[in-house]
């Protein structure tokens, strides 16, 4: 059973599309990234699954429940959205311990300390948190979020706000959560460098449709598939004449004195090389290529608002 | 712990520290009764049965306008700044929800009401020398009526507040306030003896409050998640 379950969902509002057969899973112990542009349907598909909202057609599931219909699954999950959920008023603590009574959290007041402490906070603890900095406050959402120590938690736009230095603690908060607590992390960002550090899975949402739902790894090789750029002492002319026919070699394109080759078998690389030097073809470097998340994510969106 | 006291404690709590929430409901609390206390000790001549019916009279749109008061912490402001949508993902079933926020909200309403009855009491005794701190029904109306109704009004207003947006809000708070008070005056005057303090006049206000409980109550259970969320502004 996955942590995430979302198939074939669809959902329209006032008779515009959101949604359009979205489908997708995340499973147990992921960092999943949520990707796409503002607009997009990232916060309706969190709001379905967190049963917020109903879904137009399709299913979801969360811990193979459904949220909307079961109080008590809802114990198990956390969630972060933009206004963190905290009231001003009360003290750091006091808003812990009003969300450690909704959740029955045993044990409170330790739990309390332990997640001040971690999002260091501590010293802070009986202070208003209207008196916060915005960084504060985002640090004390996710330390809220994860007080009952769910077993998925959600978190929108976690580092929406923060300086450079937060987020790395963010980061590194989220990272921690999934090793030492398996929690499973669904994280919707606009930080697709972010994202490509500590994600393992993503899913790029556009035009309400999914476009691409892999690895990280296999996303940012290109087709899923490990590459090669072989850059020549020369002009690369009759190069893919020799390696194209090679029964490991899906695609080859030559660029002045680069050729680009697309490996079906990633061990292939050294015949690859014997290959072009056997032909006479002499050899400067050799490097694996990869395409940053962000320009696949830029090819996706691009195409979904070409459609559009 | 039992999540309607967490509920409703932290209501409690967030009500005594809105500065600008508490002083508006004093200023209401001692300006209304005092601007009362004359008319009523003219009215009454003396009669403490008379007086007495008059402080029951304007304890019930002072209780209701408070519950109104306090509602806008405790409902509009948690939709206003989105927390609403968080408090939804807790593991609470709306119902329970909007239960401890009105519970929360009739609490403190409820002790502003006595003390406003306790300043019209004072003033009316200071202007007229008529001991009315004993009667029966008017402690009767205190402990019974006056509750039912607050509870009545702060749960009818915070199910609007979640299930309407902003600019619909501001409108239909004046719309119950004014409502609430209209059906006070109405049942007044259908009751028998006019707003005089009586069983029956009593027994009417009880049942009107009960009846308008079991409405907020029902019309809480018709609003959805979905509807509160698609509202959020």
């Amino acid at each position: 059973m996955n942590a995430v379950e979302v198939r074939g969902l669809s959902r329209s509002f006032d008779g515009r599309d959101i949604l359009r057969d979205v489908s997708f899973t995340v499973g147990h112990g992921e960092i999943f990234g949520y990707l796409g542009p503002n607009g997009a349907g990232k916060t309706t598909t969190i709001r379905i699954l967190l049963g917020l909202l109903a879904p137009g057609t399709g299913e979801v599931r969360v811990l193979g429940r459904d949220l909307a219909a079961d109080d008590e699954a809802r114990a198990h999950v956390g969630v972060l959205f933009e206004n963190n959920g905290l009231s001003d008023r009360m003290s750091a603590a006091g808003n812990l311990a009003y969300y450690a009574g909704l959740y029955g959290v045993e044990d409170p007041a330790e739990r309390i300390d332990e997640l001040l402490a971690l999002v260091d906070l501590a010293d802070r603890r009986d202070d208003p948190v209207g008196t916060f900095s915005t960084g504060m406050k985002r640090k004390l959402g996710i330390a809220r979020a994860i007080l009952h120590r769910p077993e998925v938690v959600f978190l929108d736009e976690p580092s929406s706000g923060l300086d450079p230095g937060a987020q790395r603690m963010v980061r590194d908060l989220i990272i921690e959560l999934s090793r030492r607590e398996e929690m499973t992390v669904f994280l919707n960002s606009h930080h697709l460098d972010e994202v490509q550090r500590i994600c393992s899975t993503v899913a790029i949402l556009a035009g309400g449709r999914i476009r691409a739902f892999d690895s990280v790894e296999n996303l940012t090789t290109a087709s899923g598939r490990p590459s090669v750029t072989v850059t020549l002492a020369g002009a690369g002319e009759g190069a893919c004449e020799v390696v194209g026919n090679l029964p490991y070699v899906t695609e080859c394109d030559v660029d002045g004195d680069a050729l680009h080759c697309t490996l079906a078998d990633p061990t292939a690389t050294p015949d690859l090389i014997t290959a072009l030097v056997g032909a006479g073809f002499r050899i400067e470097e050799v490097r694996r290529s990869s395409r940053s998340l962000e320009e696949i994510y830029l090819e996706h969106v691009g195409r979904a608002e070409d459609e559009a | 712990m039992n999540t309607f006291r967490v509920i409703a404690g932290r209501e409690m709590r967030l009500a005594l520290r809105n500065r600008s929430v508490l002083i508006s409901a004093l200023i209401f609390a001692v300006w209304f009764p005092v601007m009362s206390a004359l008319s009523i000790a003219v009215g009454a001549e003396g009669d403490a049965a008379a007086v007495a019916g008059g402080i029951a009279g304007i304890t019930l749109p002072v209780g209701v306008f408070m519950g109104y008061i306090f509602c806008a912490d405790a409902f509009l402001r948690e939709k206003r700044d989105g927390t609403i949508e968080t408090l939804l993902c807790a593991p609470v079933s709306l119902r329970r929800l909007w239960e401890g926020k009105a519970i929360g909200v009739t609490v403190p309403a409820y002790v502003m009401m006595l003390l406003s009855a306790a300043v019209s009491v004072a003033a009316i005794t200071a202007l007229t020398g008529v001991s009315i701190a004993a009667e029966p029904l008017l402690i009767l109306h205190f402990v019974a009526v006056v509750p039912v109704w607050i509870a009545a009004s702060a749960g009818l207003i915070g199910a609007a507040q979640l299930a309407l947006g902003m600019r619909e809000n501001q409108i239909l708070g004046f719309v119950f306030i004014f409502g609430f008070i209209f059906l006070i005056v109405v049942l007044q005057g259908v009751a028998p003896g006019g707003g005089g303090l009586s069983v029956t006049t009593e027994g009417i206000f009880a049942a009107a409050g009960l009846a308008l409980l079991a409405l907020a109550r029902f019309i809480a259970g018709k609003v959805t998640k979905e509807r509160i969320v698609r509202t959020i502004p």
